[in-house]
């Protein structure tokens, strides 16, 4: 398969400077400067097949956004080999940046002032889309996304929700290859979110469109992604399905007691007894949680001896989410690789 | 002319953007016209205590400034990007630049444009015409093309430094006062280079090289043979000062390090 992003050990040093404090301190300033040189990114390698949809995520400040802006041509590599779409990114960044589509979520690509439309049809002339391609592709893409009825509106009367979906639409106006999207769902209802996900789905397997996605909604990247690349401090320290990470971390299951009167955290300890399980306390008065193996005999078991020594009013069963998952790995470091 | 294509583009969407807000436009050109007025006013002021600056006539004067008015207009209208570093450096409005096929600099003079200014391009020609009119000067056919070619040389010097102090953002995003201090030096071109010290003409020909935007390139207008050598000078001036700032933005972009998010 091709590989449309190729990556190896990249890195991005920043050089600032560190001001002494105290006005002699500033005076020293002005003559000789400390400068510290902070990695954003440490040498991470990694590729991504045509067709992949993989999501790239990280705490703020683990590196996403620089190795992204790396990525897209936007920032200079200190050193490392970057291979987008056969490019490189930077240097040819006019001719590179046609093969790619870029969606911010925090900052708009549309005009503010003028109707979307017209944004998209400076897009159209700035990356020099021919006529009969616009139309028929940009049909599809206004009728998936629903937004035949926002054309004629200006983006700043739109919603947040509408902006997003046109966002979409300008970034695939060319029909770009390899698509970026860092946050694009942030602050949108679950109606619009799942609009955005169908429609992430239907591109890629019409046009075997390349989707990176950044995002702290790991929802998303459930709905999304087989492939997650997780990144700390500026490293790599997942690179792997998605479907492993949850069986390797999240093995075992929560279940939620309500006991419908007052008990202790002593009362309760002698009942896991010789069980591969522990109590943590809910968040509601009355509610504790028994995180136990994900093994049949050890959850009925459990179950079995609290209902036999206490009133119970409520029990629920969760599987541990991707985002304790995740909170989990980063809290722990990540010690088995 | 993919560029041009995309220049007209832009302008028609201004356009209808603008003439949406047409109290704001009528505003802009109504402030415009008090500042020129503000200006006229001042060199009558001087002239009122004197005849003569340093050999120039009043109304050589004002004709200096009527041509001032011109490639300050187009610089005004397209290259008046003195608030790059707020905007595009320390928003981080750099990214999305650069994720579009079409170069840097290009895209922020389309965004940044102020057709308005161009009709300060009619008042300098009418300050021109009044004050031509009362010193009796004889124009050839070719004129026409050298006052174009004087014209394009002044606004490519004034871009040029507008652009090179632009680029400094790269390298540093901290807040300057630099901008505004370089309009008050750019007014410095509108009069007679031979009235300040040696070491003011010597930075206002070689290093800001503002003199060619006004006075130098209207001496030629006004017959003033002395000062011909420096009037040609103009158009390369334009042309090495532009290419040098292209240059040093393009180094820039490379220094670029994106704002947090």
């Amino acid at each position: 398969m091709e590989k449309v992003i190729d990556v190896q050990s990249l890195r991005k040093d920043f050089k600032s400077h560190s001001s002494r404090s105290g006005l002699k301190g500033a005076f020293r300033d002005l003559f000789t400067r400390n400068y510290k040189v902070i990695s954003a990114v440490k040498d991470i390698s990694f590729t991504v097949n045509e067709g992949e949809m993989v999501g790239y995520i990280g705490e703020n400040g683990a590196g996403k956004s620089t190795s992204i802006k790396m990525l897209t041509g936007i920032l200079t590599p200190t050193s490392g080999i970057v291979r987008v779409n056969g490019m490189d990114p930077h240097k040819e960044r006019e001719k590179f940046v046609r093969s790619i589509g870029v969606v911010f979520g925090q900052r708009s690509q549309l005009w503010w002032d003028i109707a979307v439309q017209e944004s998209f049809r400076l897009l159209k002339k700035v990356y020099n889309v021919p006529d009969d391609v616009y139309n028929e592709h940009m049909n599809h893409v206004i009728e998936s996304l629903d937004i035949g009825p926002l054309l004629d509106k200006p983006v700043r009367k739109l919603s947040l929700g509408q902006r997003m979906r046109c966002e979409l639409a300008a970034a695939l106006l060319h029909n770009p290859k390899l698509l970026f999207l860092d946050e694009p769902t942030i602050g949108l209802d679950v109606l619009v979110k799942l609009k955005i996900r169908n429609f992430l789905k239907e591109i890629n397997e019409k046009y075997k469109t390349t989707i990176l996605l950044t995002t702290h909604d790991l929802t998303d990247i459930e709905a999304l992604c087989d492939r997650v690349v997780m990144l700390d401090e500026g490293q790599i320290i997942y690179d792997g399905e998605l479907a492993k990470l949850r069986s390797n971390w999240g093995e075992g299951k929560q279940i939620e007691f309500q006991f419908g009167e007052q008990v202790s955290g002593e009362q309760l300890q002698p009942l896991l007894k010789e069980l591969e399980a522990e109590w943590t306390k809910g968040d509601r008065e009355n509610v504790w949680i028994a995180n136990v193996v994900n093994e049949e005999h050890v959850i009925s078991e459990v179950i079995g001896r609290v209902v036999a020594a206490n009133r119970i009013t409520d029990i629920k069963i969760h599987e541990i989410s991707t985002e304790e998952i995740i909170r989990n790995i980063y809290e722990e470091g990540m010690r088995n690789g | 002319m993919k560029h041009g294509s995309i220049f007209f583009l832009y302008v028609s969407q201004y356009m209808k953007t603008r003439l949406t807000y047409r109290v704001d436009m009528l505003m802009e050109i109504m402030s415009d016209l008090l500042f020129q007025a503000v200006n006229l006013i001042f060199i009558l002021v001087v002239f009122g205590h004197t005849n003569m600056l340093s050999g120039w006539s009043k109304d050589e004067i004002i004709f200096i400034y009527g041509f001032f008015l011109v490639p300050f207009a187009i610089f005004g209208a397209f290259f008046n990007i003195w608030d790059f570093n707020e905007r595009y450096i320390v928003k981080g409005e750099m990214d999305r630049i650069l994720t579009r096929p079409v170069h840097s600099l290009f895209q922020i003079i389309l965004e940044r444009m102020e057709l308005e200014s161009l009709f300060g391009v009619l008042t300098g020609i009418a300050v021109m015409i009044y004050a031509g009119s009362h010193l009796d000067l004889s124009l050839s056919w070719y004129d026409p093309i050298v006052f174009l070619f004087m014209v394009l040389g002044g606004a490519f010097v004034y871009a040029g430094i507008f652009i090179l102090l632009a680029s400094i953002s790269f390298w540093s995003d901290s807040r300057t006062s630099i901008m505004p201090m370089m309009y008050n030096i750019g007014n410095y071109g509108r009069y007679p280079v031979d009235i300040y010290n040696k070491v003011i003409r010597f930075v206002l020909t070689w290093i800001l090289p503002f003199a060619f935007v006004g006075v130098y390139p209207s001496a030629y207008f006004l017959g003033r043979e002395e000062w011909y050598g420096y009037a040609f000078l103009t158009p390369v001036m334009g042309a090495v000062f532009f290419g040098f700032a292209i240059f040093m933005w393009n180094i820039g972009v490379t220094k670029y390090r994106g704002a947090g998010n």
